[in-house]
């Protein structure tokens, strides 16, 4: 998280994590197309001839702050950068690179049954360049997404729901190319990231928003009609933090 | 972050709210683009950045403006309306008119990239569509005539605000696309360089480990060689003793032995010889390794060495019907050396090539002045490239020793191993051959010890050819 009280700004780092052709950038593209213009900025990708991730790709929101309850915006503008890292192997130095300052991450797993080393091998990558970065994975704010759902050969749901209640993070399904399960995912990585950045920092205060008003703020600002107790609702095991827990 | 992060971050590289027009936008580019604004729409196009420079311009002039600004009245008005404008923000709307005193307008736009301002474009003059007189703004300033003012305000483009706001438009989305383009390559070049950066980091840090490793391992290497000269010597001594005892033996110094008891004393005698030369090889192939061996070097010959082991090894030969022949070659030439290791040398090669030539083969001991050709004898794959030899080295003359066998030969992929110490082809011929894997490590050393190089070829249609070089003695 940055702060820039000159530019009235606050800026979130979001990193859509996963081994390659899971959906990463599938995600951001219909995350682009599932919102509407003005507080969502344009996507940008930084990709090689054959469609993969080069580098990473960036979609920046802008959400103004609105006052509470009629009360004067504060002026202050929360900027939420998403980034996807580039999945294959060979690109483990960008990876980390893209990794680094970053309030949340989305994990973004292959459904298929084929692809669940490769998951695994993921997810080992992201813990070990966490701790290069003196982080602890536990202590940041993670979503699990289960992508690909329509295809064939992937892992049950019933398999799923076993193994997300074994875990501690909340776990979405999705289908990206199709669009469903991106808002979910994306809403419960913010409700995750903001409950932490809330509880260590105050920023509802900071930038004059109730700290409960923030996720249906932003839902309004990117035109998305779905309640955002819906999509939260969707989450399958592990467990969404309940509120900020603010510390004195 | 820890010690090893990298000094810029992805998200400084992304300039967030650092991004300028001048910066991104090449000048020329963005000055023709605003030419053919204009020229498509008649109207005079400015762009402005943040801090108020002026970036591009069309710089055309209306008639009315230059007619204007004739009078000293009219230049006065004109240059305050112009700073009026230049100076006037584009308002929380991002959209204002500004009104000229003659009648004509200006529409300043706030030019916006990522939801920030990054500068302003300038539209106009324009009249606007609503303007059909002039007005008194303009009349009223000594030294303008009515008429010709009238007839000028006429000629000055005439545009209706929808129209100017669709111009407006267009040009701020093509700005944008030109800013967003400029703003990728950047970050994709700096983004490339960042991943170099970073691997370069990563391979260095392997790089220092491997060479600490690699360090700790030639020590280690070291302390080995030290511990076998060592363990070598001490081994001798006693060994010493053993060998004479059991000649003596059998001698009958300490009375008569049955045949059997002569038989045991004999093979004791035999083996002990046996360990005392594998014990040998070994302190010359640490003296080797650590560089200690002592060589006395003079001029010598190298024919009358080739005829002693000849005729060294001639039982042996004999004994095993392998035909033992020294070509004849009336080599004349010196060579700087030590007669005695060339000796081992050329033994060892010998003893070698009758080891593993069956019965009826041949063993040949040829020797010949060559020239240096410049090439790594080292590698026969490299024998026949000549290429650029004029510029490689001088030429040298060097007496070639060849011993060929019409042996088993040796496979090519073998052939770089087998100057390894302790190594043998095929670890079974140790028992139906016989030797301990030394040899040619130390007939390699002692040949480079002499500045000299030694390779493997074929003898066709079988055998093995070993090829010494030994560089001639200075005239």
């Amino acid at each position: 998280m940055q702060i820039n009280f000159g530019g009235r700004e606050i800026a979130l780092k979001l990193v859509y994590y996963g081994p390659a052709l899971s959906g990463k950038t599938t995600n951001l593209r219909s995350l682009h197309q599932l919102t509407t213009e003005g507080a969502r900025g344009r996507l940008m990708t930084l990709e090689t001839k054959d469609d993969r991730t080069l580098f990473f790709d960036m979609l920046p929101l802008a959400l103004r702050a609105e006052g509470a309850r009629g009360a004067p915006s504060t002026g202050m503008t929360l900027r939420i950068k998403i980034f996807t890292v580039p999945g294959q192997i060979l690109h483990a130095s960008t990876r980390r690179l893209v990794l680094q300052g970053a309030d949340g991450v989305a994990f973004i797993a292959d459904s298929q049954i084929s692809e669940t080393e490769h998951n695994a091998a993921s997810f080992f990558d992201l813990r070990q360049n966490l701790k290069e970065m003196s982080l602890n994975i536990k202590a940041l704010p993670l979503v699990i997404q289960f992508n690909k759902r329509d295809l064939e050969r992937v892992r049950p749901d019933q398999e799923l729901a076993v193994l997300a209640s074994r875990g501690r993070e909340p776990v979405f399904k999705a289908s990206a190319v199709n669009g469903q399960g991106v808002l979910e995912t994306f809403f419960g990585l913010l409700h995750q990231t903001w409950a932490k950045l809330d509880g260590e920092h105050q920023i509802a205060k900071m930038i004059g928003v109730p700290s409960d008003q923030l996720l249906p703020m932003a839902a309004r600002q990117l035109g998305i009609k779905t309640d955002v107790q819906t999509l939260l609702a969707s989450c399958v095991g592990g467990a969404l933090v309940r509120a900020p827990q603010v510390t004195p | 972050m820890t010690a090893q992060a990298p000094d810029v971050s992805v998200d400084d590289l992304l300039l967030d709210g650092r991004i300028s027009l001048e910066d991104m936008v090449d000048r020329d580019a963005l000055d023709e683009l605003c030419r053919s604004f204009a020229s498509l729409f008649g109207i005079s196009v400015r762009i402005y950045s943040k801090e108020g420079a002026l970036v591009a311009d069309t710089a055309g002039e209306q008639e009315l403006c230059v007619y204007v600004n004739t009078t000293t009245d009219g230049r006065r008005a004109c240059s305050s309306t112009v700073a009026a404008v230049r100076s006037r923000d584009a308002g929380p709307s991002g959209d204002v008119m500004h009104p000229c005193f003659t009648g004509a307008a200006y529409r300043i736009i706030a030019l916006e990239y990522d939801g920030r301002v990054v500068g302003r474009l300038i539209v106009g003059p324009f009249l606007p569509a609503n303007v059909t007189d002039a007005p008194a703004t303009l009349l009223d300033i000594p030294g303008i005539a009515t008429e010709r003012a009238a007839t000028l305000l006429a000629k000055m483009p005439r545009a209706k605000l929808e129209t100017v706001t669709r111009i407006a438009a267009h040009l701020k989305a093509s700005l944008d696309l030109i800013l967003f383009s400029g703003h990728k390559a950047f970050v994709t070049s700096k983004m490339h360089l960042m991943s170099v950066r970073e691997s370069y980091r990563q391979l260095e840090e392997k790089t220092a480990r491997l060479q600490e490793a690699f360090d700790r391992l030639k020590e280690l290497d070291r302390l080995k060689s030290n511990f076998l000269a060592t363990v070598s010597h001490e081994l001798r001594t006693p060994l010493t003793s053993i060998i004479g005892y059991s000649e003596m033996l059998g001698e009958g110094f300490a009375g008569q032995l049955t045949a059997e008891q002569l038989d045991f004393v004999k093979t004791i005698h035999g083996k002990g010889d046996q360990l005392l030369s594998l014990i040998m090889s070994l302190l010359d192939l640490s003296k080797l390794e650590s560089g200690t061996m002592r060589m006395t070097m003079g001029t010598m010959r190298l024919e009358p060495v080739l005829a002693e082991v000849v005729s060294t090894l001639a039982p042996t030969a004999r004994k095993k019907r392998v035909k033992l022949a020294l070509a004849p070659s009336g080599l004349l030439a010196e060579l700087r050396g030590d007669p005695e290791r060339l000796r081992q040398v050329f033994l060892n090669l010998v003893e070698n090539a009758i080891k593993f030539t069956p019965a009826d083969g041949t063993v040949t001991l040829s020797a010949a002045m060559i020239d240096d050709d410049g090439t790594s004898p080292d590698d026969g794959s490299e024998g026949d490239d000549d290429s650029g030899l004029a510029l490689l080295a001088p030429v040298r003359t060097l007496v070639e020793v060849r011993v060929a066998d019409t042996g088993i030969g040796i496979a090519a992929r073998e052939r770089p191993r087998v100057f390894d110490p302790f190594y043998q082809v095929d670890s079974s011929s140790t028992r139906e051959y016989g030797g301990t894997g030394l040899g040619l490590s130390i007939v390699k050393r002692l040949v480079e010890g002499h500045g000299g190089s030694i390779r493997i070829e074929d003898n066709r249609p079988t055998g093995t050819v070993f090829a010494v070089r030994l560089p001639q003695a200075p005239p």
